[in-house]
């Protein structure tokens, strides 16, 4: 082991030093999404801007495709970080799970170029193989789509041929059985049907499916991991807690589904069956709040890396208002069929990606510079009271929420104007997107992004400078955890 | 030391987590074998590709408390009846390319989207495009060489993606063919374009700028 | 069933009384659990009268929304009162039995005011 303070690999375990590649690829993933954001925003703004260059379809194509991908890398950085300890064994398969992360990027890397340089073809499956699948979330091509089932694949069989061989703790059961259905719910999205109702049906199975039920699961089992670590709660309680939450988000999430199937051809009894689960989606959520504050006044918030238990404490709140409060607000079908398809899905959804896996990731990267300079100290009294990481945050949910904000009013202005005004015609749609109410609601979530941006540029100087030089090892938490 | 209460203990929730997503994802399947027969082209929301040869309507229906489309007599896409197979062709093709030109990163279909340009889901009866004489025509054209068109009073401007006229007409026949699913009623209060056979009650010589509009 | 939609006059009206359900719900959820953790039976009543809110708010949302209009609705209406009412409940005896060893073994970080759990 290296010197406390000072950054080296030699500090960490093998499947931590692939995870810390996957992390820096993450971090660097969220920049490039938070970039392409703001281009598209000012696209609402100055419509000429970049016109014919890098329209808004590149950008903003490029924006959600960073996010899904950003948030993968942390997910499993995360767990390659965590295996190690977790499972007492080192990770199987290490060779060909480094060689995966540089053939994985690489392909990041070209599909990333392709979006930007070709960025359409003509409209032959030719396309959909090398170029586009034109399918919002999963518009990497065909070619990228196999090369990322097999690195998950391969990813997938690290972790449990891992576990297996080392000690199969009940994080490790959530995690594998959650992988599995991580990998396989995506060849749901792999196929072509000129059929768009029948493509939008499947192509809902990966995006529900992934964000509303397997990736709450595989935060859940990170987070888990991270409050043993961070908090020295006994393995005993977070696993039984981890079930629970299992139960409560499967239960809830699976058959959740049904609220994206209210209006796409798909028959009437979805309807019942969303606004069922609609309605009881808040319950689990509520329940955790009362979890939350019960784990807080026993621990007391004693713990070793402050910046990671400041990010964790907000992906509750989080997690809470943008799922809990914004999904709710415009759920039920009968509010849904005025606000399906306008800025109120985009505010909702900056608040609960955001709120929910953006938090969990950024904690997680605390935790991984905690660990490759030496396990320092990340508790009270940070040199400069850890301004950097409180301003940081600070900036990215005040420009989060300025955001989410706007885009709200703007959301709610166009469900009256354009949709129950105007009956959702295309003059219409302009006479909102041209309304003061929706142009100054831009102007906002433009500013609020340039915030963000600022807290994100602090997020990453203070990454990359906490615990330099940093004498004092971490607190010692009073666990029993390993 | 005292014993966890059963219903708190570790295996207990071990064991309901296990059986609660396993059912959930039983009924989850159960669902979507009910659904497809619904979805398939053909089937009950979902019409046979062939519907392109008919006029399509979009109208409230007391009964259902919603708007349903409303297929009506016969009213072939660029005068051409197609049999079930060839309608099928043109609208897939229409269909990828809709997805090679990426079309939903600025668009929404049947609401699911980017918010950037408006909803497609109607496309086919918008008002936008005037009367129902130079419709398709008007597609076609805006279709293929959409930048310099008038748009809107906001600036926004679809840029010329390099749509060559075969796709231009079978994006027009994937539209049309969309306007025709059940979609529940989404959206709701839309008003159709006039597709009655009566004289268009638009002057004759305010029709081509309407048509720019969209 | 039927779906009836919102009327224009109340779209505000569903907006501001949905989120008003899921913020007294969790308002009614923060402060029992946390007249139950700081063993303050004066903060209870406060819990229920956020549980009175959120009644309200469910019942200002189901006329906006139409929802007593049908017998599904109806029923999801009462149901969402009975969960949101249930819930904290039941997560607070869960909670304390889950976390039973943790006092049992005698791991008490903390000092002064330790959780009712102790005596169950």
């Amino acid at each position: 082991m290296s010197a406390l303070g000072v950054f080296s690999t030699a500090n960490l375990n093998g499947g931590q030093k692939l995870g810390l590649k996957y992390l820096i690829v993450s971090l660097a993933l969220f920049g490039a999404q938070i970039l392409f954001g703001l281009l598209a925003g000012l696209q609402f703004l100055m419509p000429d801007f970049l016109f014919g260059v890098v329209d808004f379809s590149v950008n903003r194509t490029l924006h959600v495709n960073a996010l899904v991908v950003w948030l993968l890398y942390g997910f499993i950085g995360g767990v390659y970080f965590m295996l190690e300890d977790e499972a007492k064994h080192p990770v199987v398969g290490l060779g060909l799970g480094n060689l995966i992360f540089w053939v994985l990027t690489a392909a990041v890397v070209v599909v990333v170029l392709v979006y930007l340089l070709v960025q359409v073809g003509p409209g032959e499956m030719s396309t959909i193989w090398f170029i586009n699948e034109g399918r919002e979330y999963i518009e990497a091509p065909r070619w990228a789509d196999i090369g990322i089932v097999v690195s998950m694949l391969v990813f997938f069989f690290n972790v449990v041929a891992t576990f297996s061989k080392g000690r199969y703790t009940g994080i490790a059961g959530v995690l594998v059985l959650d992988l599995m259905a991580l990998a396989g719910l995506y060849l749901a999205g792999m196929t072509y049907t000129p059929n768009i109702s029948m493509d939008q049906f499947w192509w809902w199975w990966v995006i529900h499916l992934w964000v509303e039920a397997t990736w709450e699961v595989l935060v859940g089992c990170i987070m888990a991991y991270m409050l043993i670590e961070t908090m020295g709660v006994r393995r005993k309680i977070v696993e039984t807690w981890l079930y629970i939450e299992v139960a409560l988000m499967f239960g809830s999430g699976i058959l959740g589904l049904g609220h994206h199937y209210f209006w796409i051809g798909t028959p009437e009894y979805w309807l019942t069956i969303g606004g069922f689960f609609s309605a009881l989606e808040p319950v689990p959520l509520v329940a955790m709040v009362v979890h939350a504050l019960f784990d807080s006044g026993v621990h007391r918030m004693k713990n070793s890396n402050h910046p990671a238990l400041g990010w964790t404490i907000s992906q509750a709140a989080g997690n809470f208002f943008g799922a809990g409060v914004f999904g709710f607000m415009h759920t039920l079908p009968q509010i849904n069929l005025y606000t399906h398809g306008t800025q109120w899905s985009a505010s909702h959804g900056h608040l609960a990606f955001f709120g929910a896996y953006s938090t969990a990731v950024i904690g997680f990267f605390y935790l991984a510079a905690q660990k490759s300079r030496g396990n320092v100290w990340m508790s009270g009294n940070l040199p400069g009271n850890g301004w950097k990481w409180k301003w940081g945050m600070a900036l990215l949910w005040i420009g989060m929420i300025g955001m989410t904000m706007a885009l709200l009013i703007a959301g709610y202005e166009q469900s009256q104007i354009e949709r129950a005004i105007e009956g959702s015609t295309w003059m219409g749609y302009f006479a909102a997107q041209g309304h003061p109410w929706f142009t100054q609601a831009m102007n906002w979530r433009q500013i609020s992004g340039y915030g963000f941006l600022l807290g994100y540029v602090l997020l990453v100087w203070d990454l990359l400078t906490i615990g330099k030089g940093e004498t004092r090892p971490a607190e010692v938490i009073n666990s029993e955890a390993h | 030391m005292s014993q966890t209460a059963w219903w708190a203990s570790e295996s207990l929730w071990r064991k309901s987590a296990i059986w609660v997503t396993g059912v959930s994802f039983i009924f989850l399947i159960y669902l979507t074998f009910d659904t497809l027969p619904y979805i398939k082209a053909g089937g009950t929301n979902v019409p046979g590709f062939s519907v392109i040869n008919k006029r399509i309507d979009y109208q409230y229906n007391e009964a259902k408390h919603r708007y349903l489309p409303v297929i009506g007599q016969d009213e072939p896409l660029f005068g051409k009846m197609l049999t079930e197979a060839e309608a099928e062709a043109l609208v897939s093709k229409g269909k990828l390319t809709t997805q090679a030109k990426n079309c939903m990163e600025c668009h929404t279909l049947l609401g699911n989207g980017a918010y950037y340009a408006p909803d497609l889901t109607k496309a086919w009866l918008d008002p936008a495009w005037g009367s129902k004489e130079t419709r398709e025509a008007d597609m076609v054209a805006f279709l293929m060489n959409p930048t310099d068109k008038l748009h809107n009073s906001i600036g926004r401007r679809m840029p010329n993606l390099g749509i060559t006229e075969e796709e231009a007409k079978a994006t027009v026949a994937f539209l049309k063919w969309m306007s025709a699913i059940n979609t529940m009623g989404f959206p709701h209060n839309f008003k159709p374009l006039d597709q009655s056979d009566a004289p268009a009650a638009v002057p004759a010589a305010t029709a081509p700028a309407a048509a720019a509009q969209p | 069933m039927i779906v009836e939609p919102v009327a224009l006059a109340n779209f505000f009206t569903v907006f501001f009384s949905a989120a008003m359900v899921i913020l007294t719900g969790a308002t009614y959820a923060l402060l029992f659990a946390y007249s139950r953790l700081r063993q303050r039976p004066r903060l209870m009543p406060l819990a229920y009268l956020a549980y009175f809110g959120l009644s309200v708010s469910v019942y200002t949302l189901a006329q906006a929304a139409n929802l007593f209009n049908d017998t599904f609705w109806t029923f999801i209406v009462g149901l969402m009162l009975l969960g949101y009412f249930v819930a904290p409940h039941g997560v607070w005896h869960l909670c304390v039995a889950t976390h039973d060893q943790e006092s049992v073994d005698g791991h008490k970080p903390h000092d002064e005011g330790n959780p009712s759990f102790v005596r169950s």
